[in-house]
C-alpha cells in the first residue's frame, strides 16, 4: 500500500487527498486532514477521483490516421509527423495559420511549456485555453477595475464574514467544499443573499433569493447600487481614498431606481432594496460569482458591476470581504497565470510590451517573438472557416462538447488540414484528429496546480501511465527538441518551475521546496515572501480602484414565437465538463447517466410533458433529443441543460455570440423550442 | 501480563514483519494519520482513532472481484502473508464485529474473508488518545490489546495468535499500569452513548417528523463521506470494465446518500429525495439494524462527524434530534 499526497483533478477549490495504491493500481482516496480547505472532507467527485484512471478506454499508444482510420503508431513516427505537418501548414499558409489550445486540466509547468512552444518554437501567439469559456470576462473586467483578475480573498474568509452575496454560482454543486463552507457560515449567523433564478441548494438557506431574468445581472446590480447611494450606504471614505471615477459611476446610476431595475429583472423592487441594505449594511461582505456572471455577451460588464458594488461599500482588501470569482477547473487559474492566453506571457506580461518581449526572447534563446496578440479560442472556429487557420494542436480539451454551436465546431475541425489532439481518452474531438498523442493523467505525473484562491499546490505521481502514454510536459519537450529547439531540456517539473519563477514576478518565490505542506498563494515575489492570502490590502494592484460605468444590454438571442424558451446551460454535481473522466467513473455516471433538461411544471403541463418524457429541443443551430426533468428548480419560460453528454449535447443548441472584449460565448442565454416526442 | 517499553517498539515491529503483513497507524507528510505500511511513514501509535476506517484493511474502497482474460477466470489471491492490523480502538472493534457478522450472514462474502481470514487484529487503548486522553480498553473483540499507561504498553492477548506474538516479551507489569487499566475499564458510558440511544428510541417510537429530515437534507451536499468513512457501512457498487481481451469485475464503496443507490431501472426511486435518504441513513443505523441485529450499528467512532463538510454526522444529527423531540 502506498499513499501519495496530491491535488484533486476536478474543480478549482483545490482539495488535497492521498491516492491509495497497491501493486501499481489505485484502490482509493483518503482526504488530507490538515489541508485548510479539505479539512478531512471531500465532495463525491473527490472521493471517486481514482475511479477512471485505469479505465480500459485509456489511450496507450500514439495514433495516426491512415486511410481514414486512426491506427497505432510509434512515438517517433507520430511526433515527427506532428512537427513536419505543423511546419508544412505554416510554410504554406503563414506562421499564424496554426493554433495551440492548452488545458486547464494540465499542470502549470505544462501550460507554461505549451505557451513557450507556441511562441518560441512556432513563432505564434495563437495560444489559448478553456479559461476563454469560463472566466475570461473576469480576467478582463477585474484587470481593468482592480488590476488583477483573480479571487481577491481566501477560502478561509467565508468563516469571517457577515454577509455573503452569491450571484451566478451554484456553489454547493460546482465548488462543493466552498459551498459547504457557506452553509456552515449561515448556520453560524452569516446572512446569505442568492441571486440566481434556479432554486439552487444555497437558495434554500438564503435570507433573500432573487430570481432575476437570465441576462439581467447588470440591471439588478445597477438597481442595488442605486439604492446604496440613494440611502447613504456607500463607503465614501473608501471611495475617496482608494478609488477613481466614482462621479461617472454615480451619474450612470441616477435613473436606475429599484422600480426600473424591477421591470428589467422581474425581481420585486422591495427585494432589490433589501439586497442593497443587506449587502451594504454589513461590516464585512463577500461577493461570490461564477459562470452565471461571466458567460454572457455582456460578461465583462457584469464583472465591472460586481467590482463597482464591492468598491462602493469598501468591501475590498479586508478579511471576510472581496470579489470572489470561483475558478472552475482545477488549474484554470494556473493556465491563465502561465500565459496560455493569446496576449500575455506568464504572469500577465503583455506580448505587445517590447521590454517584456525582449526579456522572454533573451531568456528563451530565440531571435524574436511575435508581438501581435493571437487568436482567442472562441474565434478560432470562425478563423478556420475563413481559411486563416489551417492547423490546430489541442492538449487536453474537448471543444466538440465544450464549445458553443457544435455543428459549426464539427464542420471546422473536420476541414482543418491538420488536427492533433493530446489527451487521456479518445474524446469526441480526438476522434476527429489526424494524430492523437496519449497523455498521462493527473495521478501519473508531477507538477503544480493553482487553485481558485491563487494557491500553488503540488501534484504528485502515484502510479505509472498506461502503455506508452507520457506526461504532457515530456511530450512537449520532445516536440521542441524534434523541431530543432534546444531550450526545453529539463530534469523535471521542478526545474521548469524554477524557470517560471525567474521570468514571472507573481511566481518569483514559488519553488517546489517551499510548497510543503500545502502550497503558497501568489503574488509571491521572492523566496522569503510568505504568499498573499488577500489582494488589494493597502492599494489596488493597479493603484486606485477604477469604477467602470456600464450600460445595460440585452442578451443576443431572446425568446420569440418560434423559439419561446430561454435555454441556460451548466453542469451537474456528479459530472465534470465533457465527462471524459466522470462518465467513466461508475458511481458518478450511475447518478447522472443521460442528458436531461429541466422544465418548470407549469411549462410541462402546457406542453403535456411528464417527468422522463423524451423531448426534442431545437435552436437556430441544432436539435437534440433529451429527457424531461420536471422541476421547480427553474422558473417558467426557462429551461436548463447540462453540457456533459455527447448524446443530447447542450452545445449543439448554444449560440457562439461573444462578449466583444473577453470573447466569451453566451452559454447562459439562447432561445429554444421544446416539444414532446411521440 | 506482558509489557513493552517504547525503546523496544522498533525491535518488536521489525520482528513481526517477518511473519505478517503489518499495518499500523502512520504519520503522513502533511500530518494526516492513517493505518498503513510502516514503509509509508513513521509509526504513530498515539493520537487516537485515525480518520480513515481501519476496517478498510479487509473491505477496501475498491477491490477486484474477478478478471476473465481470454475466457479464463482469475480471482484475486489471499495475501501472501496474513494481515496484522494495529490501530483499532474499542469502538472500531465493535464495528469490526458488526461487519464480520454481516459479511458472514447467509451467503458468506468470500472477498471480505479472503483478507479477514487469518488476520490478526490489535487494538490500541489507554492514555494514547488525542492529547493523551483515554481510549477505552477493548477487553476482547480482538487478538491483542496494547494499553498505554503514560510510560509503557501493557499487552493483553485474547487469542492464540495474540499470545504467540507477545510470547517473547517480558512479563513484569508496573503496578501503575495495572491500576490505570483497572480504572479505565470501569469508565462509564459517555454522553454521546446516552444521546445515540435516546435518538434510537425516538426513531423507533416514530417521534421524528419528516420536516426534520427535510431540514437536514437541505444541508447535505451528497459528498457520501459519512458512508465512506463509516466502519459499519458495507454497501458497494459493482462495475465491469471490458476491453478486447479482458473483462474485469470490481466493487467499490457505495453510498445510500446517492439518488442512484435505490433508483429502479424504471426511474422510480423509493428514496427519491434528500430528506428520505437522510432519514434512511440514520434510521438504518439506529432503528433498522437494532431490529435486525439487536444493537445500534453506530458505535460512536466519530468519523462521519469528522468528514462531513456541513456538520450533519450522526452525533450532530442525534444531538439536534434529541434536543427538539426529547
Amino acid at each position: 500500500m502506498k499513499r501519495t499526497l496530491t491535488v484533486c483533478p476536478y474543480c478549482g477549490t483545490g482539495c488535497r487527498f492521498y491516492l491509495v495504491s497497491d501493486k501499481g493500481r489505485l484502490v482509493g482516496v483518503e482526504p488530507s486532514v490538515t489541508h485548510p480547505v479539505s479539512r478531512g472532507g471531500l465532495c463525491v467527485k473527490g472521493w471517486n477521483a481514482f475511479g477512471f484512471v485505469h479505465h480500459p478506454d485509456r489511450l496507450t499508444t500514439p495514433l495516426v490516421r491512415h486511410d481514414g482510420t486512426l491506427q497505432p503508431a510509434s512515438w517517433d513516427e507520430a511526433l515527427s509527423l506532428v512537427i513536419e505537418r505543423l511546419r508544412s501548414v505554416q510554410e504554406r499558409h503563414g506562421t499564424d495559420s496554426v493554433m495551440f489550445a492548452s488545458s486547464a486540466k494540465a499542470t502549470n509547468e505544462e501550460n507554461y511549456l505549451l505557451m513557450k512552444l507556441a511562441r518560441a518554437v512556432f513563432g505564434t501567439n495563437n495560444i489559448d485555453h478553456c479559461a476563454r469559456l469560463c472566466h475570461s470576462s473576469t480576467v478582463t473586467g477585474l484587470a481593468e477595475t482592480f488590476g488583477s483578475g483573480a479571487m481577491t480573498n481566501s477560502i478561509s474568509c467565508f468563516d469571517q464574514t457577515d454577509v455573503i452575496f452569491v450571484i451566478g454560482s451554484n456553489t454547493t454543486e460546482q465548488h462543493p467544499l466552498i459551498g459547504s463552507r457557506i452553509l456552515n457560515a449561515v448556520r453560524n449567523g452569516t446572512r446569505l443573499v442568492v441571486a440566481d433564478n434556479r432554486r439552487i441548494r444555497l437558495a434554500r438557506q438564503a435570507v433573500l433569493h432573487l430570481r432575476h431574468k437570465n441576462g439581467s445581472d447588470v440591471a439588478l446590480l445597477k438597481g442595488i447600487m442605486h439604492v446604496i447611494i440613494a440611502e447613504g450606504l456607500a463607503d465614501l471614505d473608501f471611495i475617496a481614498a482608494r478609488t477613481e471615477n466614482y462621479a461617472a459611476l454615480a451619474e450612470s446610476l441616477t435613473d436606475w431606481t429599484p422600480e426600473r431595475a424591477a421591470a428589467a429583472t422581474g425581481v420585486a423592487a422591495r427585494e432589490i432594496v433589501s439586497a442593497a441594505r443587506l449587502y451594504a449594511g454589513a461590516e464585512r461582505a463577500m461577493i461570490v460569482y461564477s459562470m452565471g456572471i461571466t458567460q454572457h455577451s455582456h460578461g465583462v460588464d457584469n464583472v465591472r458591476c460586481i467590482a463597482a458594488l464591492a468598491m462602493l461599500t469598501g468591501n475590498v482588501g479586508r478579511p471576510g470581504t472581496g470579489v470572489n470569482p470561483l475558478r472552475g477547473q482545477n488549474n484554470v487559474q494556473g493556465g491563465c497565470d502561465m500565459g496560455a492566453l493569446p496576449d500575455v506571457y506568464s504572469g500577465y506580461q503583455k506580448v505587445s510590451d517590447a521590454q517584456l518581449r525582449d526579456k522572454f526572447t533573451r531568456s528563451w534563446g530565440v531571435t524574436a517573438l511575435p508581438s501581435t496578440p493571437g487568436l482567442p479560442l472562441t474565434r478560432a472556429m470562425d478563423a478556420a472557416s475563413a481559411g486563416k487557420l489551417r492547423g490546430m494542436f489541442i492538449m487536453g480539451e474537448n471543444p466538440m462538447l465544450s464549445d458553443p454551436d457544435q455543428g459549426h465546431v464539427r464542420s471546422v475541425l473536420q476541414h482543418l488540414e491538420l488536427l492533433v489532439v493530446q489527451d487521456i481518452f479518445l474524446t469526441e474531438t480526438a476522434a476527429l484528429a489526424d494524430i492523437v498523442l496519449p497523455a498521462a493523467c493527473y495521478a501519473e505525473k508531477e507538477g503544480t496546480f493553482t487553485n481558485t484562491e491563487r494557491c500553488v499546490q503540488r501534484l504528485r505521481k502515484a502510479v505509472e501511465p498506461p502503455g506508452e502514454a507520457r506526461a504532457d510536459w515530456e511530450i512537449i519537450c520532445d516536440m521542441a527538441e524534434r523541431a530543432g529547439y534546444q531550450g526545453m531540456r529539463y530534469s523535471g517539473p521542478a526545474e521548469i518551475m524554477d524557470e517560471i519563477a525567474i521570468l514571472t514576478p507573481l511566481y518569483g518565490g514559488i519553488a517546489y521546496d517551499r510548497l510543503e505542506p500545502h502550497g503558497l498563494q501568489w503574488p509571491c515575489p521572492d523566496r522569503s515572501h510568505p504568499g498573499t492570502p488577500i489582494l488589494h490590502v493597502e492599494r489596488f494592484t493597479r493603484g486606485l480602484g477604477h469604477f467602470s460605468p456600464v450600460t445595460h444590454r440585452l442578451s443576443a438571442e431572446l425568446p420569440d414565437d418560434l423559439y419561446p424558451f430561454v435555454l441556460t446551460t451548466g453542469r451537474t454535481y456528479f459530472h465534470w465538463h465533457t465527462g471524459c473522466m466522470t462518465r467513466r467513473t461508475h458511481l458518478l455516471d450511475r447518478e447522472e447517466p443521460r442528458s436531461f433538461i429541466e422544465v418548470h411544471p407549469d411549462d410541462a403541463a402546457r406542453l403535456g410533458v411528464r417527468n422522463r418524457d423524451e423531448l426534442l429541443v431545437s435552436s437556430r443551430r441544432g436539435k437534440v433529443r433529451t429527457e424531461a426533468r420536471v422541476t421547480a428548480m427553474v422558473i417558467p419560460g426557462v429551461v436548463f441543460m447540462p453540457f456533459h453528454f455527447a448524446e443530447g449535447a447542450a452545445n449543439a443548441l448554444t449560440n457562439n455570440v461573444l462578449d466583444p472584449e473577453s470573447s466569451i460565448p453566451e452559454f447562459k442565454v439562447c432561445a429554444v423550442s421544446v416539444e414532446k416526442l411521440p | 501480563m506482558k509489557v513493552l517499553t517504547s525503546d523496544r517498539l522498533d525491535q518488536f515491529f521489525a520482528a513481526l514483519a517477518e511473519t505478517w503483513e503489518v499495518r499500523v497507524p502512520i504519520l503522513l507528510p502533511d500530518g494526516t494519520r492513517v493505518i498503513g505500511s510502516a514503509d509509508d511513514g513513521p509509526r504513530t501509535l498515539h493520537g487516537g482513532a485515525v480518520l480513515s476506517k481501519p476496517t478498510a484493511a479487509f473491505f477496501p474502497q475498491h477491490a477486484t472481484i474477478f478478471s476473465a482474460v481470454e475466457g479464463t477466470l482469475q480471482e484475486p489471491q489471499a495475501p501472501e502473508r496474513p494481515l496484522l492490523v494495529f490501530g483499532f480502538t474499542s469502538r472500531d472493534l465493535a464495528c469490526l464485529c458488526f461487519i464480520d457478522r454481516f459479511f458472514a450472514d447467509g451467503l458468506c462474502d468470500d472477498i471480505y474473508f479472503r483478507q479477514r481470514q487469518g488476520a490478526v487484529v490489535a487494538a490500541l487503548s489507554g492514555y494514547c488518545g488525542t492529547g493523551g486522553t483515554l481510549l477505552l480498553p477493548a477487553g476482547g473483540n480482538c487478538d491483542l490489546e496494547l494499553f498505554w499507561d503514560g510510560d509503557c504498553w501493557l499487552l493483553i492477548a485474547y487469542s492464540e495468535a495474540g499470545k504467540e506474538i507477545i510470547t517473547d516479551l517480558p512479563d513484569s507489569v508496573p503496578q501503575k499500569t495495572l491500576e490505570l487499566f483497572g480504572q479505565a475499564s470501569e469508565q462509564l458510558p459517555d454522553e454521546n452513548e446516552k444521546l445515540i440511544k435516546r435518538a434510537s428510541e425516538l426513531l423507533r417510537s416514530d417521534r421524528v417528523p419528516d420536516s426534520f429530515w427535510a431540514e437536514i437534507g437541505d444541508r447535505c451536499i451528497a459528498c457520501t463521506g459519512c458512508n465512506l468513512a463509516c466502519p459499519t457501512c458495507t454497501c458497494f457498487g459493482v462495475q465491469d470494465w471490458r476491453s478486447a481481451r479482458q473483462i474485469e469485475r470490481s466493487r467499490m464503496w457505495d453510498s445510500c446518500m446517492l439518488d442512484g443507490f435505490m433508483r429502479e431501472s424504471s426511474g422510480h426511486n423509493p428514496l427519491g429525495s434528500e430528506a428520505l435518504r437522510t432519514r434512511r441513513r440514520i434510521h438504518h443505523k439506529l432503528a433498522a439494524d437494532f431490529k435486525k441485529w439487536g444493537e445500534i450499528s453506530c458505535f460512536l467512532c466519530g468519523r462521519c462527524d469528522a468528514v462531513c463538510p456541513t456538520g450533519i454526522g450522526i452525533v450532530a444529527i442525534a444531538g439536534e434530534l434529541v434536543a427538539r423531540f426529547g
